[in-house]
């Protein structure tokens, strides 16, 4: 079974946990939830540790190409570290009754559930420090906001340590891009790279709010801020930094609206194996983009068998 | 080939001896030594004086609210 029925583990009904949460206190397992609570968090848990994990062969396959060894060794730190933030999720989740070896080494590639960011290649040391000024500043948004609100106190409290190593891969993005479009060809490359980057982490962040279907995640404080607001805060740290190290980006600040606005067509078309945005063609809707990511993209078959390979091919756990 | 029936052992770590030693994570192996190995290696994250593993099974508890 690769995971035990929420009704036979999560004891309490809607009512209660809706009356612990407004006495201020956390939930702290299986006994304290609802089978809906449960659900919830095992689908919200799921995404995170997915997307941590997936980050890792995505960053390796990209570290191949460091200038140096001491950068190299820069950015198998911060694999390492995703790793690590990926098992605090996987083993919560072995907590609420799902098995942990189906879930990282056995589930088929297309059932995880990471950003579609992740399935694009990043194919160069640049658009690997791009992913960390982007991707890990959507992480940390992400993260930020679960870890100052979320009502499950396990996974509250494991977050201080990921949010503090999240901001070193930002520093490690931004250090770099400062550096690199101090030489024009360096600075070109970068503007290349944030021309497909940008707009799909804007995409990271869900549906907008208007079409959200999982309204749990806010009424029972899986989380805090709504995809819009997050999207918001993402653009509110990305956007001014661009500006400083003169980086186009399709989204500036509208001081009147005092909000952030997208200066181009989204959600938009992509052309995944140029990477390349289709702003010029007909306009799509979210169940275009649903579709695709769906559909997933070029690199995730080739990055889950990757992460699932020794796994499968070991012997000694398959005679266990 | 699932490992849910595999041992679970709480882990526990403090920086420095004035501190308590607090939960910093949980693992999954029946061998006892190997639990030790995947500690020190999973949970490097700050230079503990002190580390130690509690297996989930051997826990009573007193009180839970």
């Amino acid at each position: 079974m690769v995971a035990t029925p929420v009704e036979l583990l999560a004891p309490r009904t809607e009512e209660e946990v809706q009356a612990h949460l407004s006495a201020g206190k956390l939930v702290e397992g299986l006994q304290h939830m609802s089978p809906k609570y449960l659900e919830g968090m095992r689908r919200i848990l799921t995404v995170s540790a997915d997307t941590e994990l997936v980050s890792a062969p995505s960053y390796l396959r990209a570290a191949q190409h460091a200038p140096a060894l001491n950068n190299f060794g820069s950015a198998m730190s911060i694999i390492q570290d995703e790793l690590a933030h990926a098992h605090i999720g996987y083993r919560l989740l072995g907590d609420l009754g799902v098995d942990m070896d189906w879930l990282i080494y056995e589930r088929p590639p297309e059932q995880f559930k990471y950003p579609y960011a992740f399935d694009v290649p990043l194919n160069s040391w640049v658009e690997l420090v791009c992913a960390n000024a982007l991707y890990d500043q959507a992480g940390f948004v992400l993260l930020s906001d679960v870890y100052q609100t979320s009502t499950f106190g396990p996974w509250k409290r494991a977050l201080a340590k990921v949010d503090k190593e999240e901001t070193f891969h930002l520093r490690h993005g931004r250090t770099w891009l400062r550096k690199l479009v101090k030489d024009p060809g360096g600075k070109d490359e970068v503007q290349r790279a944030l021309d497909w980057m940008f707009i799909l982490t804007l995409e990271w962040f869900g549906l907008p709010d208007e079409l959200k279907k999982h309204s749990e995640q806010l009424s029972y404080g899986f989380k805090g801020k709504s995809n819009d607001e997050l999207r918001q805060a993402w653009m509110a740290e990305v956007v001014p930094f661009m500006e400083e190290i003169e980086i186009e980006v399709p989204a500036h600040f509208d001081a009147e609206a005092d909000e952030y606005v997208i200066d181009c067509p989204f959600p938009a078309r992509f052309d995944e194996e140029k990477r390349e945005w289709l702003l010029h063609q007909s306009p799509i809707d979210w169940d275009d983009v649903l579709a695709r990511w769906r559909e997933r993209g070029p690199m995730n078959r080739d990055y889950v068998r990757t992460l699932q390979r020794g796994y499968q091919t070991t012997s000694l756990r398959k005679a266990a | 080939m699932s490992r849910a029936d595999e041992t679970v052992w709480e882990v526990f770590a403090r920086k420095e001896y004035e501190e308590p030693l607090h939960h910093v994570g949980t693992l999954t192996e029946d061998d006892e030594d190997l639990a030790i190995v995947c500690a020190r290696a999973i949970y490097d994250e700050q230079p503990w004086i002190e580390m130690v593993l509690v297996p989930r099974p051997e826990i009573r508890e007193a009180i839970r609210a």
